[in-house]
């Protein structure tokens, strides 16, 4: 637990990207509108579909980052390679 | 039965045959011990991977339901009760990065098997535990129910029903005969396999109506200008526009709070939480949590065939003689498509809804067997037992379900499942927030669980329908004091949280005793293989003297 000084950058980043992709595909006022359309689409609706890349893309940072960040505290601890456990 | 579809109706019938097979032969999947126990029957021996768990998850959230349903909305009224699931699939995955591998972990460390079994071990509270478990299974039947509502429309597309009651009925009474019988000697690896098939089966027909149809219904520019040209015309009955083709701003609000609501709502179902669980490792949810994202872009793919419907002009009106919008996709299909390929999709419809209902009866079945059974009728049942109540109340479960569809009118399912969705977040502030913090005291936490679960129950009554005065019109009301309209989960989920802080402050201060946590800060972080449980024994002491342990 000593080492959590160490892993707040990366958190933090990953903090503002999940954050971001909670909160800004629910600002409607920025959304709903018809133009511009593309593909036929109105803007409301593919800039929606953008949004889920763009989530999906945020989330995999942010696993990547917490990944790093947990595989390094797990061998602070000495843990990981340990013996099979509880099951 | 004069006008049965028979090339659809074989392919149905082909396609459901051989998932029925799967189902049987799922026992011996990935077998890693006798199925007598609910590690092994209710969560599949804890050991599914990053890809069964996106097909499984996928299967089981995605459900048949609301591929007819979501649709069915776009087509009746448009994007604020439609296109709401895509933002609430947005948001749902970095909500559910940040707490669920917490969950997974404190599960696998202490054996929980249901969301009520974590509250209870860390509360200490079988009240609490109790509360959880029975709005659960509340808001699970009503779920399971809407499922068949799914098969019932395919099957009334394809000429199946009509007058003679047996007739009508028989379809639905044999597949869902057969689902209980594979789920009940296979468990979750069942539906875990099916699921394969399903999902395919979704993506090659969402796939190819999204290349087809638009080119047969004269482009994506002319769909939309037909929906747009229906939700902005005046209805009759109610002398306001049909629906919304772009929410207008009094709409703003109706439409974040429903997909904020339904993405905290979402993760606190049993059946969701008993996929996670079936997981082998900390990290598999949360790889889910980057990948099942492509779900939601079918599903917003999906949404638009609603709007194909508009333009297409399809025929809803149902064998009663009666406008039916959940048939608006099946008859699109019917309409736009070669019989074979119409049968193809029907049977994705069909499956679509063998995988949740059987992961969703499996979950109340473990809520039952668990929180309801061993905590209270049986303290000393040993696994085998517990897997035997469980198959038996996954069997009830079902059987109630079917009771549901066919004794009573389908609005009443839908009025339940509506409820269910409000009474579901009200557990999560015991489920998530027990997660980082015991701060809540466990009273307070069941005071604002009851204040949120009655409040909403109240408001959404309240809600009539303009155009047929019943009540639960919609999941839609104002916030009190205000006429801004909001999801009624996420204002009964408001009260519940002020209820819960302000009762805690008022416990601490009178110092009413906590229950006591059976629960170590190491289990939120633990991973599979970590050193178990045998170290944590010794760092909690024996024998408190809170409510009984939830642990096995």
């Amino acid at each position: 637990m000593s080492k959590l000084s160490a892993v707040r950058p990366a958190f933090w980043i990953a903090g503002v990207l999940l954050a971001a992709s909670v909160v800004v595909p629910l600002l409607v006022s920025t959304y709903a509108r018809d133009e511009p359309r593309l593909w036929g689409f109105p803007f409301f609706y593919w800039y929606q579909f953008l949004w889920v890349f763009l989530s999906a893309i945020a989330v995999s940072i942010s696993y990547r980052l917490v990944i790093h960040e947990e595989r390094k505290r797990r061998a602070a601890e000495g843990l990981s390679a340990d013996k099979e456990g509880d099951r | 039965m004069k006008n049965v579809e028979w090339v659809q109706l074989t392919i149905v019938v082909l396609i459901f045959v051989a998932v029925t097979v799967m189902g049987f032969m799922a026992a011996r999947w990935r077998r890693t011990g006798e199925l007598d126990s609910l590690d092994e029957w209710g969560l599949g021996g804890r050991g599914f991977g990053t890809f069964i768990t996106w097909f499984l998850l996928g299967g089981d959230l995605y459900t048949a339901y609301t591929f007819v349903a979501v649709p069915a909305a776009m087509y009746a009224t448009g994007a604020i009760s439609g296109f709401f699931a895509v933002p609430y699939t947005i948001v749902v995955y970095p909500i559910i990065f940040v707490f669920m591998s917490r969950l997974w972990s404190v599960s696998h460390r202490n054996g929980y098997v249901t969301p009520a079994d974590f509250v209870g071990g860390r509360y200490g509270s079988r009240a609490l535990s109790l509360a959880v478990a029975v709005t659960g299974i509340l808001a699970t039947m009503p779920y399971i129910a809407l499922q068949l509502v799914g098969m019932q429309a395919v099957f009334e597309t394809m000429g199946l029903g009509g007058d003679n009651l047996l007739a009508k009925d028989l379809p639905l009474l044999i597949a869902f005969a057969v689902l209980a019988a594979y789920t009940y000697s296979s468990g979750l690896r069942a539906p875990a396999m099916i699921a394969f098939v399903k999902d395919g089966l979704i993506y090659l027909v969402i796939g190819a109506a999204i290349l087809y149809l638009p080119g047969q219904l004269g482009g994506w520019d002319s769909i939309f200008d037909a929906a747009k040209t229906k939700m902005e015309s005046t209805s009759p009955t109610t002398g306001k526009p049909v629906g919304s083709f772009i929410p207008g701003e009094a709409g703003y609000s109706a439409y974040w709070t429903l997909a904020l609501g339904s993405a905290l709502a979402l993760f606190m179902y049993p059946h969701s939480v008993t996929a996670v669980l079936s997981t082998k490792n900390r990290n598999v949810v949360r790889r889910n949590a980057a990948i099942l994202p492509a779900y939601s872009l079918l599903l917003g793919l999906l949404a638009l065939l609603g709007f194909m419907a508009i333009k297409a002009n399809v025929d809803i009106k149902g064998l009663d003689g009666l406008a039916n919008p959940q048939l608006a996709i099946p008859r699109l299909f019917d309409q736009e498509f070669p019989a074979w390929f119409a049968g193809i999709a029907f049977a994705a419809i069909a499956v679509g809804a063998l995988v949740p209902a059987a992961i969703m009866s499996i979950a109340a079945a473990n809520l039952f067997t668990r929180n309801i059974y061993r905590d209270f009728l049986k303290r000393d049942a040993t696994p085998a037992q517990e897997a035997k109540v469980s198959k038996l109340a996954s069997l009830l479960v079902k059987f109630g379900a079917l009771v549901f569809v066919l004794g009573m009118d389908k609005t009443i399912s839908l009025n339940l499942q509506l409820l269910g969705g409000i009474w579901i977040l009200q557990t999560f502030p015991a489920i998530v927030v027990g997660l980082f913090t015991r701060w809540f005291h466990h009273w307070a936490l069941l005071a604002g669980w009851a204040v949120g679960m009655v409040w909403g129950t109240i408001t959404a009554y309240n809600v009539v329908n303009p155009a047929t005065g019943k009540h639960f019109g919609g999941s839609l009301a104002n916030v009190p004091f205000t006429d801004t309209q909001v999801y009624i989960g996420l204002t009964a989920f408001g009260i519940n949280l002020i209820v819960v802080v302000v009762l805690t402050l008022i416990l601490r201060a009178l110092k009413v005793a906590e229950g006591k946590d059976f629960t170590h800060k190491t289990d939120y972080l633990a991973d599979a293989g970590d050193p178990g449980v045998k170290d944590l024994d010794e760092l909690l002491d024996e024998g408190g003297t809170g409510p009984a342990a939830a642990k096995p």
